[in-house]
């Protein structure tokens, strides 16, 4: 089977408002990538794998086939993928898949997510509407309460403490201020944040305060994906898939205490449970842990041949609407046994001067959130990073990782209900 | 069961299906509004940007959804009689609830399950304090969303305790109650703690510091709710000084 890789791609900057409306933004970033790869003639793309999220935001179905249309790509075959904040993950895996599997050679992955034509408050509920609207979202929740009270399990479970989610937030936006693509510079320039500044931000849902939150934007980029067959022609350095996983988990987080779809799948993490708390009948994942990025984990460790993720991987640009998120992966990304997620910022092993880098970009709560759009970013910048393209596509060598030969993503959606896992090589 | 027609047997539909006409008309997707704004577009950084002309139209969007509550209509019917019911598996045990007619149990191969009356009382198993919320819940700034394990239940159902914000924690017994006006929906209950229980040394919310952050950021929701609703402090806190 064919080797598949990442072989360019085009950015339309996220912002909380763009007043280019979404085909325009995806023609911008489409228009992006051909400059970046003059090789490529949009004839050559043989399938066009559409990714975002919501209909509910712009009131319009299959806005698909508006982008596609609007690109001139309307004559080739194409589908819209969906699942929540997987979304860009899965469609970039799709895209994997059927390269992968000898369908096609060349395919462009367009995303995008327009989230602010309804206020605030509305937009949170329409992103809660992808909670269970039985069970979940008519107690006054949304994912920053459902995702703050997954993070109260695992800090009340292994300890990690307010101090520990600060730093990761600092880490984050510290690094987005060198990222002339990230909305947080774009909203608060380039001074950096310190812990002092953390404590003072507002708690919304405790323990997350604002800057512990993802970012509400508007955006969109392309990816091209090309078999090993064509893949020199349109890049010097692709980006090599070495492996992908994908899994999922309950719907609802108040039923992983007897999850039993996970029941003994991984007994060693089953018995890391502290003695102090009541332990529920499957005690991994709990509402602590991500089972479905455990699950993707695996399978794209046992594609890609990875012994050890944390002395393998090089970098990682996690899917973490929330900073809790990004600490729980460390445990479920194997980065380090569940528990121990909070030595890694502690021993400032995912800071980008870490063995481990974490979020370079600035992640979803400093580089931008356009759901559909977010893991294509994540991926984009992974592509400059192995190329060694980030001083020259930034005009900053700051947060150009040097030597980086591996790295990682994931997307996530849900409270966790779906997630997946790319390891790329250069 | 063939010749069997449709019947209703309770009706609590009728007044929203007349107040909704109205606004079913108004949410029609017409354009109600427009402004012409200039904002920052174009390619590349965000240095790059420049300044564009664009139009913005208001277009509102309403719908009345009547949605079954399927084959647990049971638990739904249960809140508005103030009981609370839970699914058993016969074959593996497992008790739900919230409550699912078939067990997913991968074992247990979908067998249907057994309803229980399940006790008004349960656990705290995690929670958060929201000083902010969605529109909809503004006016109950701030409460504690609880996932609740029901005495008796494998799994949780989420709810709002009704407590100091800064008295939570894990493991905390409490009472389920039902509200005076019901619905048919998790809204029409939520918990109390059960009195006499101290927050455990081991608490992770059970930090000082943690706690005058708390407090700070509290006094910035009650100030919002004054401001926006005209209510007061004094009012809020009578919810759990009881």
């Amino acid at each position: 089977m064919s080797k598949v890789a990442v072989v360019g791609g085009g950015i339309f900057r996220g912002d909380r408002f763009r007043y280019e409306n979404a085909e325009e933004g995806v023609a911008i970033a489409f228009r992006d990538l051909l400059d970046d790869t003059p090789e490529l003639d949009p004839q050559d793309i043989d399938f066009v794998m559409m990714s975002y999220f919501s209909d509910h935001l712009n009131q319009q179905l299959c806005m698909g086939w508006i982008i596609q249309d609007y690109i001139g790509l309307h004559r080739k075959p194409g589908y819209r993928v969906e699942s929540g904040g997987s979304t860009p993950l899965d469609a970039i895996i799709n895209a994997y898949y059927l390269i992968k599997s000898g369908y096609y050679d060349l395919i462009l992955v367009p995303g995008w997510e327009w989230m602010s034509e309804v206020d605030t408050a509305t937009t949170n509920e329409f992103i809660a509407s992808a909670s269970d609207t039985d069970w979940d979202f008519t107690v006054g929740g949304y994912y920053n309460g459902y995702y703050a009270c997954l993070e109260t399990r695992h800090m009340q479970l292994y300890g990690e403490t307010i101090e520990d989610l600060g730093r990761i937030a600092v880490k984050n936006h510290n690094n987005a201020t060198h990222n002339p693509y990230s909305q947080w510079r774009s909203e608060h320039g380039t001074g950096y944040v310190t812990l002092e500044d953390y404590y003072n931000d507002r708690i919304v849902a405790w323990p997350y305060r604002r800057m512990n939150c993802a970012l509400i934007s508007e955006g969109a980029c392309c990816l091209l994906l090309a078999s090993e067959k064509v893949a020199k022609k349109y890049s010097d350095t692709p980006m090599w898939f070495e492996g992908v996983g994908l899994g999922t988990d309950s719907m609802r987080p108040g039923d992983r205490l007897a999850d039993w779809a996970y029941y003994g799948m991984y007994p060693e993490d089953e018995k890391i449970y502290p003695s102090t708390v009541k332990k529920p009948k499957t005690p991994y994942p709990d509402m602590a842990n991500f089972g479905s990025l455990r699950e993707g984990a695996v399978t794209a460790y046992k594609e890609a041949n990875i012994q050890n993720p944390a002395k393998e991987i090089d970098l990682a640009e996690i899917f973490a609407p929330y900073d809790g998120v990004e600490l729980t992966l460390y445990e479920d990304l194997k980065f380090c046994k569940r528990g121990e997620g909070k030595t890694m910022i502690r021993e400032g092993i995912v800071e980008r001067t870490g063995e481990l880098p974490c979020q370079v970009s600035g992640g979803l709560t400093s580089f931008a959130h356009p759901v559909g759009a977010t893991s294509l970013m994540q991926s984009l910048f992974l592509y400059w990073q192995l190329a060694g393209k980030i001083p020259e596509k930034f005009g900053d060598s700051t947060l150009q990782i040097s030597d980086a030969e591996k790295a990682l993503t994931t997307g996530h959606g849900g409270t966790g209900c779906q997630g997946g896992v790319i390891v790329y090589s250069r | 069961m063939a010749d069997e027609k449709i019947k209703i047997v309770k009706d609590e539909s009728t007044s929203i299906y007349k107040e909704w006409e109205t606004w079913a008309r108004k949410g029609n997707f017409r354009v109600e509004g427009y402004q012409f704004i200039k904002g920052p577009c174009g390619p590349g950084k965000i240095e790059d940007a420049k300044m564009g002309e664009f139009m913005l139209v208001n277009r509102p969007h309403g719908a009345l959804y009547t949605h079954s509550y399927g084959l647990v209509s049971k638990f739904f019917k249960g809140l508005i009689e103030k009981t609370l019911y839970g699914t058993r598996c016969p074959v593996c045990g497992t008790t739900y609830c919230p409550p699912r007619m078939h067990c997913w149990n991968p074992t247990c191969k979908v067998a249907e399950t057994e309803w229980v009356e399940l006790p008004l009382k349960g656990e705290v198993h995690t929670f958060s304090v929201m000083l902010f919320s969605a529109d909809a819940f503004l006016e109950m700034l701030p409460f504690v969303l609880a996932y609740v394990q029901i005495e008796g239940s494998d799994t949780t159902v989420p709810m709002q305790v009704i407590t100091a914000p800064t008295e939570v924690f894990v493991g905390q017994k409490v009472e389920i109650k039902f509200r005076d006006k019901r619905m048919g929906e998790l809204m029409d209950m939520y918990a109390v703690p059960i009195k006499g229980q101290k927050v455990p040394e081991d608490s992770c919310l059970n930090n000082p510091e943690y706690l005058k952050d708390m407090e700070r950021d509290l006094q910035g929701t009650y100030a919002y709710l004054e401001k926006r609703f005209g209510m007061k402090k004094e009012d809020i806190e009578k919810r759990w000084k009881r």
